[in-house]
């Protein structure tokens, strides 16, 4: 049984596989970045088309044997060729190289040659697979048979959602930390755009509107799981982790708007975006409204709130200023009517 | 022609003995890994080439594969009730926080090497069984209490009743084990608990799987990979039958990390388990040779190095029982 699958996988490597280079310059400690993903890059560029998935060379060791995923159409050649397990065979590989023309090269440890790799890192696997995986939220909330789902698209095994050790925190996590950054390139993209002239600069209480409103206005396709989310978010190991989103997020809202207070100002602005943020979030889970607006509402209102209070602070300050010095001069006065200040 | 001569000479070997081919293959890999690209190679007979260890013995790598296939014949019938001896069950939490830690979804394939009496096995089954159970339950549950949209979509759609997602993923264990004896040992116990389906036994070398390449999700050893000849080539046999995305897990002794307790550890290692050995199943010597065995495997982060080097992503482990045991993981991605 064993002889016929050696048998095959040697038929299989007459016909050729891709180019199983072993680099004699690679430095012996490739790792972690320098690591590839052709099978994971070919498919997705392929999309799911089941074509022939290109062998991964192994991490750049001397000792590289091949492997084979090749899937060529299984080969009755069972002549006795040695089945060469040695590592760089370079002979074989030049051979069957040549004999594999349209093949891309996606052999990683042809240095230069990264050309077909999407996914160099794991962490850009990991996201990619975090991608694929929200799609599958609404049919199974926010949980690692979503990621498993999503993994399973991409054509690795569900298995991988093992990678995640956070599980649905992670997905959760890689939601809003995409969701931000979104928000910020639109930021940025206005601030471009008033900087060239080309569009008005907005207020500021109409800037906080539109930006909240924007970056809750992406939570709405996944608005039905979105309470799972949040009480995910609030677990013990993962709030360090959604109080920093959250912080940078609010940051760089104010900074956006043309916030650059040195002073205690700093603090209590962003406090009290956040506190608009998060409210306005809770109204918008259960909101029933046509396209949420009595979120909006709500929004609206706050930020109208917050608005009426800076312009009250002011009034109170500058009352208080003007009452203090009412009383000073009050007091100047009954001391020039019953003559203490008089010099004697 | 110097090839196939080679391949007939190979196949009576085989037919000899199946351990001593194995170990001839083995040996063959290793002899030409010194970089050198000769394409005639050298097929010395006699397995007497390269040496290994077998416990604190040196022993031929030939003999080695022989010696240890008899040590778990003769322990075979005696295994189970000798792990909960020796380990004081914990070894149940150990297999239990490798099920834990792989999380497996339903409709997985598990390939269980060294799978023996099927330990392993048995705990998917049941964990996969108990899940789909939980997301049935889930769904009979929310189907009880529709919503009024899902009831009012309910009466504009041809209705077949509630509908439960057949999931027609049905999942899958492979027990594969070098020796034959673990295997009938591990059927009885199926027989036994009554598990019929989703269950197979498969004779097979771990340097040398008789599967087909990308065939399972999860690929398992437990406490077995320390009695392979050629580490490194049962791990190259686990990235190239694991499925792209598939994980590898491996339970293994390992190194203590705290020296009280490794002391604590090697005097119950050495007075008593040979003894337990003697006394429970009549075996010293095959006692002796887990102990030393355990002795001789690398540590947890050369094993991680080793198990990298095969090709292996994310690798990762857990020191259980403070060492004692660990729990490497890694992906092929």
């Amino acid at each position: 049984m064993a002889a016929l699958l050696r048998g095959l996988r040697v038929g299989r490597a007459l016909r050729g596989f891709g180019s199983v280079v072993v680099p004699k310059t690679s430095s012996p400690q490739c790792n972690g970045l320098r690591r590839g993903f052709h099978c994971a890059a070919l498919r997705l560029q392929e999309d799911k088309d089941k074509s022939i998935p290109v062998p991964p060379s192994s991490a750049a060791s001397s000792t590289t044997t091949y492997h084979e995923h090749y899937r060529a159409p299984p080969s009755k050649n069972n002549t006795a060729t040695y089945m060469h397990e040695a590592p760089a065979p370079e002979a074989a590989a030049s051979e069957a190289a040549a004999k594999e023309a349209p093949q891309p090269n996606t052999s990683y440890a042809d240095q230069s040659g990264e050309q077909g790799e999407e996914y160099e890192t794991e962490e850009q696997l990991q996201a990619h697979i975090l991608n694929a995986a929200l799609d599958f939220v609404q049919l199974h909330g926010w949980t690692l048979e979503a990621i498993s789902a999503g993994a399973e698209t991409l054509g690795l095994s569900a298995a991988s959602s093992g990678m995640f050790q956070n599980g649905a925190g992670d997905l959760v996590l890689h939601f809003i930390a995409q969701c931000n950054a979104q928000l910020t390139e639109q930021m940025a993209e206005q601030h471009n755009q008033v900087q060239l002239g080309q569009a008005e600069p907005k207020k500021t209480a109409e800037f906080l509107r539109d930006a909240v409103e924007t970056r809750l206005r992406m939570l709405m396709p996944y608005i039905d799981n979105w309470p799972q989310a949040m009480s995910i978010l609030l677990l013990p190991h993962n709030i360090p982790d959604s109080l920093k989103h959250l912080s940078t997020l609010v940051d760089d809202i104010w900074y956006y708007a043309g916030d650059r207070s040195t002073d205690l100002n700093w603090y209590t602005k962003r406090a009290a975006l956040t506190g608009i943020y998060n409210t306005t979030e809770l109204v918008m889970i259960q909101d029933s409204s046509e396209d949420f607006q009595d979120t909006w509402n709500f929004l609206e209102n706050r930020i109208q709130d917050i608005v009426n209070m800076a312009g009250a602070a002011k009034q109170v300050a500058s009352t208080g200023e003007a009452v203090a010095q009412g009383l000073m001069g009050a007091a100047v006065t009954l001391k020039n009517l019953t003559g203490i200040n008089q010099r004697r | 022609m110097a090839a196939s001569i080679r391949l007939l000479a190979r196949r009576i070997v085989r037919d000899a003995s199946r351990t001593i081919n194995s170990s001839v293959s083995g040996r063959i890999v290793s002899s030409s890994c010194p970089s050198n690209l000769s394409a005639c190679r050298c097929f010395s007979d006699g397995a007497a080439d390269k040496s290994t260890h077998f416990g604190f013995e040196t022993v031929s790598e030939g003999e080695k594969a022989e010696r240890v296939y008899k040590v778990f014949e003769s322990v075979a019938p005696k295994y189970d009730v000798m792990n909960d001896a020796m380990s004081l069950g914990v070894h149940r939490l150990w297999k239990d926080m490798l099920l834990h830690v792989m999380n497996p979804q339903p409709g997985i394939c598990l390939l269980d090497v060294a799978g023996g009496t099927g330990d392993i096995s048995f705990r998917f089954l049941d964990y996969v069984r108990s899940q789909q159970e939980r997301v049935a339950r889930r769904t009979a549950r929310a189907n009880q209490t529709p919503s009024w949209q899902e009831i009012s979509t309910s009466y504009t759609t041809p209705t077949e009743g509630i509908e439960m997602e057949t999931e027609a993923r049905e999942s899958r264990a492979v027990v594969c084990d070098i020796n034959k004896e673990m295997l009938k040992v591990g059927k009885q116990k199926a027989e036994s608990m009554g598990i019929s389906s989703g269950l197979s036994w498969v004779v097979g070398d771990a340097e040398e799987l008789p599967f087909d390449d990308d065939q399972f999700d999860v690929y398992t050893i437990a406490f077995g990979i320390r009695n392979v000849t050629h580490i490194d080539l049962a791990l190259q046999e686990a990235v190239r039958v694991l499925k792209p995305g598939g994980r590898f897990m491996c339970l293994e002794f390992s190194k203590v990390t705290n020296p009280l307790l490794a002391r604590l550890y090697d005097a119950y290692s050495f007075q008593m388990i040979p003894v337990l050995g003697e006394v429970i199943a009549g075996d010293w010597k095959s006692y002796q040779y887990l102990v030393e065995s355990i002795r001789k495997f690398p540590d947890q982060e050369t094993f991680k190095q080793m198990i990298e080097d095969a090709g292996l992503f994310s690798v990762r482990y857990h020191n259980l029982t403070g060492g004692v045991v660990a729990l490497h993981s890694g992906f092929k991605l």
